[in-house]
Order: structure tokens, then C-alpha cells, then sequence
């Protein structure tokens, strides 16, 4: 479950919370940036499709991400620049692999004004 | 997703319980689950039976939508759910029915020696094996396959790496599919598979995979045993392992085409996760090829580590392979989608059978199971959880009319990660494992602490009720030794 007080929040809030799964985060510094474009049929297929291409940057290029910025959002597509540092087994702690984020009652709400709220499951 | 799942079951006998089809709109057959009545009751626990209602909405399922006594809760799917569609008929193929480890599975090596020749060398071979085996989180293998190589063992699965030196020639005759499932295509494979993938091949993975050594410690039908080459007191070698990112990155890739597809062709079904289009389809042929790279990966890998645990025998034991008798007795899939022929109502038919977390279970004579093995069935196996040892099965006559010749795949969860990982906090598994005579060696002290027994089925309750159902039969009990866990 994740929150936020506008849908670009919240996008950015979820995969914080996604990489708080994968591994500690605290000692991550800004070392790697790159740009990630994606798009869907709707809020929930974007916000899965944004997860997932965050998870292949983390297996592909091997690095932690912990901060996101949504440039730009619509319907229905997302552009944000992430960061984070390429991953070194003796600074980082790893805790898990997240396989996959799942389509598994995904849902993307306002629940009041300012204030959007997210629900995704992920495959571990 | 923790709710007690309160639908109708109907008791046909001991072994097996029906969801009507009534139960549900847009059922096109009925549930079936095979378990024992003190099963139901923890089965009941979760909405996995739901989950067995669902996939029996799937377009063109024939026979029943079943789920093995090991079922939990999955993504779509239950694990431990077996479902064939007819593909002539508008037929589906849904990617949440394979799941997103394709093609994990188990291979079992055999060997020469009892469990008196490898005790006094067992902490030496655990740290040679543990040594020689990439495992853990992000681990990367020892080799790196070009990108052409990588297309090949996408193709030509555990041949192509055979063909490279990395096992006898004969390896492949024993694993199911020969390690290469037909209808492969590269192109099929986004690059970002290929991407994920390319380093991970030879790679033992985390979570529930793991290596381990084990001795034969009961031998349940003697006759059997010795046909698949099986004695007491043998050692044995269980590798578990699957295709690693990358089948987890083909799977999402088409989850994703599923869910667009799914509007164009107008098919509806009770859960977004069961996205699917019929076989026929452009985005079926598509994932299916997708799919078939993904299955044959997985049994490359397989190979890639069966290779490395001769180098170790060798190593420890100062012997060759051959000399030591480190033959490859079986290799099985349980995450996959495969066409096969079966007889439904009395007519033969060609299904896409979907086994996830299921285990095919061919009886004697049919095609698909190895010469040497063809007047007895197919062998299955069964790991149990870390520190309870495995089953090896084998195929009956019963388990082609009745489950497309499919079984059980393991212990199946009770717990999840976090509970399991909540209740073992403090607890020091190496040594609790130590004292029941299994040593453990391990990448991350967390994965251990999620792989704790009780946070799994009994195996045996497992093997008893597929046993008892007529599903598959006993074959040999083997107890572990040793475990590397990722």
C-alpha cells in the first residue's frame, strides 16, 4: 500500500516502498541516474508497468534505486528520472529478490482531495 | 487474501473434493482438489480454492481445473494447479497459469556411493559445491553467454550446453522434453529478457531454491527403485533451480500484452492476474515461444550446475564422474505450459496443459517418458522443505485419464515469508538443522529463516494423498544431508 498527496507522489512513493523491500536504503548514495518512460492502459496497468521497469534496472544494471522524480504524467503514460547507486555487496544489504510486481487486485484511488492511495502485491 | 474461503466442496471420496460448477458464474467445468479431510481444513484458510473456481472460467478448459494437495495461494493460478484447453477449440494459454519462475523445476543426480563413503568427506564437498555454485541474491554466473550463445540455449535448452562440454552426451535423454521444449523463438524474447538473463545462466538463484545432498532411506517398491537405478543408502544430489530474471522478466513482458489483449479479443475473467488469449492467438503462439526459451534456460542451468557438481565430486573425491557414478536419473518441470494429447469424454484431444506448481506424472509406455524407463513410468520428484527429505515417484495409468498425467510438486507453504520469517526471528537455523544430522550452508541467514519446515506442508501427507488418489505411487524416501540454499 502506498500514498500520496498527488498521482506523481504516489507513483514515486510506490517504488520507494518497493526498494525498501529489496534492500536497506539508507546507505545509498546518488551515483546512477537514468530516465524511464513507460505507458499502460490505465493507472493500475502503469503503476505495475513503472514497478517492473524499475525491477529490470535493479537486475539489469544491478543498482538500488531511492529516489524518484515524475516529470511528467498522463493518461496513460509516466516520464521520471531515478537514482540511486550501483549495488556493492559489502555496503548494501540485500534482503530479498522481488520477482515481479503482480496485476493481483492492483488498484490506484483518490481517496479524498489530495490524497491517492495505491495498492500493489508483489511475487517474492 | 488470508479470508477463510467458505465455498461449497463436495466430497466425492477420501482423496478427492469438488467444487461444483454451479458455485460460480462463468465456471466452464467443475474444481477439483485432492487432499485428505485434515488437509481441507488448512486449505480452506486461504482463497486458493477460489483461485481453482477462477481458472475453471478459463476459455476452452476441458476435463476439471485441478489443484494437487500441495495447493496454496498463487497469483492467478494456485500453485499446485494443473488445467488443460483445448487448443482446436479457442483454447487459452494464460502466463499466471506457468507463473513467473518458468520452468523451475528439479533435477536428481544419482551416484555411485553410500552414505558411509561421503560422510567423512561431507563438510569439504559442502564448501567445494557451495564454492563452485553461484547462489544468492544478484548472483552472476560463471560463465556469461554471448548474446548468439544465449539464443541458442534458448533454442536447444540443456543440448546446447552439453554440446559445449558441460555434461555427458547422454544427460539429456533423462531430462523431460530431452531439455529442449519445441517451439522456441528467440525473437519472441524481449531484450530485456535477454538482458536479465544473460548473466544468470549457471546461477542457483535465492528464496526456495536450493542444492542438496541425500542418502535413499526407504525404498518403498524395490522393483520399481532398481529399474530407475536406485538402491539403499545411495547418495543422491537434488538440484532446484529455475530460469531465473529472466523468465520472471518474459513473464511480466506478457502479462502486460495479455492485459491489452485481453480487451481486443473480449474475454473476460474474474481476475486480472489470469490474463490470457486463446493458443491460436498471435499473443499465445507468441508468449508460448517466449515461454519454450524461458523452459529451456531454465534446463540449461540445471546443466550448467550438474556440471559443476561432478567437478566438485571430482574434486573432493579424486575420482572422475563416470568412475563415481554421477548420472543424471531425472530432471522435471514444474512451472510450465506444454501441448500435449489427452483423451477427454472418450476423444483425443490437443491441450495446452498448464502445470503450476504440478509435476507431469506419465505412466508406463507413454512416448514422453525415457526408454529405460518406458514399462514403469515416468520417475517424479518431490522435494520436500529444507531438512525433510524427498520423495521420488512414479507415473501411473491413472494419472493420464484422470489429471492429464500430472501431480504433486512438493510441500506447498502454510506459512507466508514474513509470518515464517516473524516466528524463526532469533532462532539459529543452521545449528536446529545440525542436530537432526543436516548441514546446512547458506548465502543469506534471512532466506533460511523463510525456508524453516514449519513454515511448509508435511511432504509425506502430501505424497500420501496423490498415493492414495492413485495419482502417482511411492517409489523411494530420501533423507538430506546437506543443503545449500541460495
Amino acid at each position: 500500500m502506498a500514498w500520496g498527496k498527488t498521482l506523481a507522489k504516489l507513483f514515486a512513493n510506490a517504488a520507494l516502498g518497493m526498494f525498501s523491500l529489496i534492500g536497506e536504503l539508507d546507505r545509498v548514495e546518488n551515483r546512477f541516474t537514468t530516465q524511464v518512460a513507460v505507458d499502460g492502459n490505465d493507472y493500475e496497468d502503469l503503476l505495475v508497468t513503472w514497478l517492473n521497469e524499475l525491477l529490470y534496472l535493479f537486475e539489469a544494471e544491478g543498482v538500488l534505486l531511492k529516489e524518484f522524480t515524475i516529470q511528467d504524467l498522463g493518461q496513460y503514460y509516466l516520464k521520471g528520472i531515478v537514482s540511486g547507486e550501483p549495488i556493492d555487496v559489502a555496503k548494501h544489504t540485500i534482503h530479498r529478490v522481488v520477482k515481479a510486481c503482480t496485476y493481483y487486485e492492483v488498484k490506484v484511488e483518490k481517496i479524498r482531495p489530495q490524497l491517492w492511495r495505491a495498492q500493489v502485491y508483489f511475487d517474492i | 487474501m488470508a479470508e477463510v474461503w467458505n465455498g461449497p466442496l463436495r466430497k466425492l471420496d477420501d482423496w478427492r473434493w469438488i467444487i461444483p460448477r454451479e458455485y460460480k458464474k462463468g465456471m466452464l467445468v467443475e474444481g477439483i482438489i485432492y487432499a485428505s479431510e485434515r488437509m481441507i481444513q488448512a486449505i480452506r484458510k486461504d482463497q486458493a480454492p477460489e483461485q481453482v473456481a477462477n481458472v475453471a472460467c478459463l476459455p476452452g478448459i476441458v476435463g476439471r481445473s485441478m489443484a494437487m494437495p500441495d495447493i496454496h495461494w498463487g497469483y492467478g493460478f494456485p500453485i499446485g494447479g494443473v488445467a488443460g484447453t483445448d487448443v482446436e477449440e479457442g483454447g487459452v494459454i494464460s502466463p499466471g497459469g506457468v507463473g513467473f519462475d518458468i520452468n523451475c523445476g528439479v533435477r536428481l543426480l544419482k551416484t555411485q556411493l553410500t552414505e558411509d563413503d561421503v560422510k567423512p568427506y561431507l563438510e569439504k564437498l559442502v564448501t567445494v559445491l557451495f564454492r563452485n555454485i553461484p547462489s544468492g541474491v544478484g548472483s552472476e554466473g560463471k560463465i556469461s553467454f554471448s548474446l548468439q550463445d544465449l539464443k541458442k540455449a534458448m533454442v536447444e535448452g540443456a543440448q546446447f550446453v552439453i554440446k559445449k562440454g558441460f555434461g555427458f552426451p547422454h544427460d539429456g535423454e533423462y531430462i523431460e522434453e530431452r531439455g529442449a521444449l519445441r517451439g522456441a523463438d528467440p525473437e519472441m524474447v524481449s531484450a530485456k529478457a535477454m538482458e536479465r538473463g544473460k548473466d544468470q545462466v549457471g546461477t542457483l538463484g535465492s528464496g526456495n531454491h536450493f542444492l542438496e545432498i541425500e542418502v535413499v532411506e526407504r525404498v518403498f517398491r524395490p522393483d520399481i527403485a532398481a529399474v530407475f537405478g536406485l538402491f539403499s543408502r545411495q547418495v543422491l544430489i537434488m538440484i532446484h533451480t529455475g530460469s531465473r530474471g529472466f523468465g520472471h522478466q518474459i513473464c511480466t513482458d506478457y502479462l502486460e500484452k495479455m492485459q491489452s489483449a485481453m480487451g481486443r479479443y473480449g474475454i473476460k475473467v474474474p481476475d486480472r492476474q489470469l490474463s490470457c488469449a486463446s493458443f491460436d492467438s498471435p499473443e499465445g503462439q507468441a508468449y508460448f515461444a517466449a515461454m519454450a526459451c524461458a523452459a529451456n534456460f531454465a534446463w540449461a542451468n540445471r546443466q550448467l550446475i550438474t556440471h559443476w557438481v561432478r567437478e566438485s565430486f571430482e574434486e573432493v573425491f579424486g575420482r572422475s564422474a563416470h568412475h563415481l557414478g554421477i548420472e543424471v536419473l531425472y530432471d522435471v518441470a514444474h512451472n510450465i505450459a506444454k501441448i500435449e494429447e489427452h483423451v477427454v469424454e472418450g476423444k483425443k484431444r490437443k491441450l495446452c496443459v498448464h502445470r503450476k506448481g504440478a509435476t507431469r506424472a506419465f505412466g508406463a509406455g507413454e512416448e514422453g517418458v525415457p526408454e529405460v524407463y518406458r514399462q514403469v513410468g515416468q520417475p517424479v520428484l518431490i522435494p520436500g522443505d529444507m531438512g525433510t527429505g524427498s520423495y521420488i515417484l512414479v507415473g501411473t495409468e491413472l494419472a493420464m485419464q484422470e489429471t492429464f498425467g500430472s501431480t504433486c510438486h512438493g510441500a506447498g507453504r502454510m506459512m507466508s515469508r514474513s509470518e515464517a520469517d516473524r516466528v524463526s526471528r532469533g532462532r539459529d537455523i543452521p545449528s536446529e538443522l545440525l542436530r537432526k544430522g543436516i548441514l546446512v550452508i547458506a548465502e543469506s541467514k534471512a532466506t533460511l529463516r523463510e525456508e524453516i519446515p514449519e513454515a511448509y506442508k508435511d511432504v509425506g501427507e502430501v505424497v500420501k494423498v496423490v498415493e492414495e488418489a492413485g495419482i502417482s505411487k511411492r517409489v523411494i524416501y530420501a533423507r538430506p544431508i546437506a543443503v545449500i540454499k541460495g
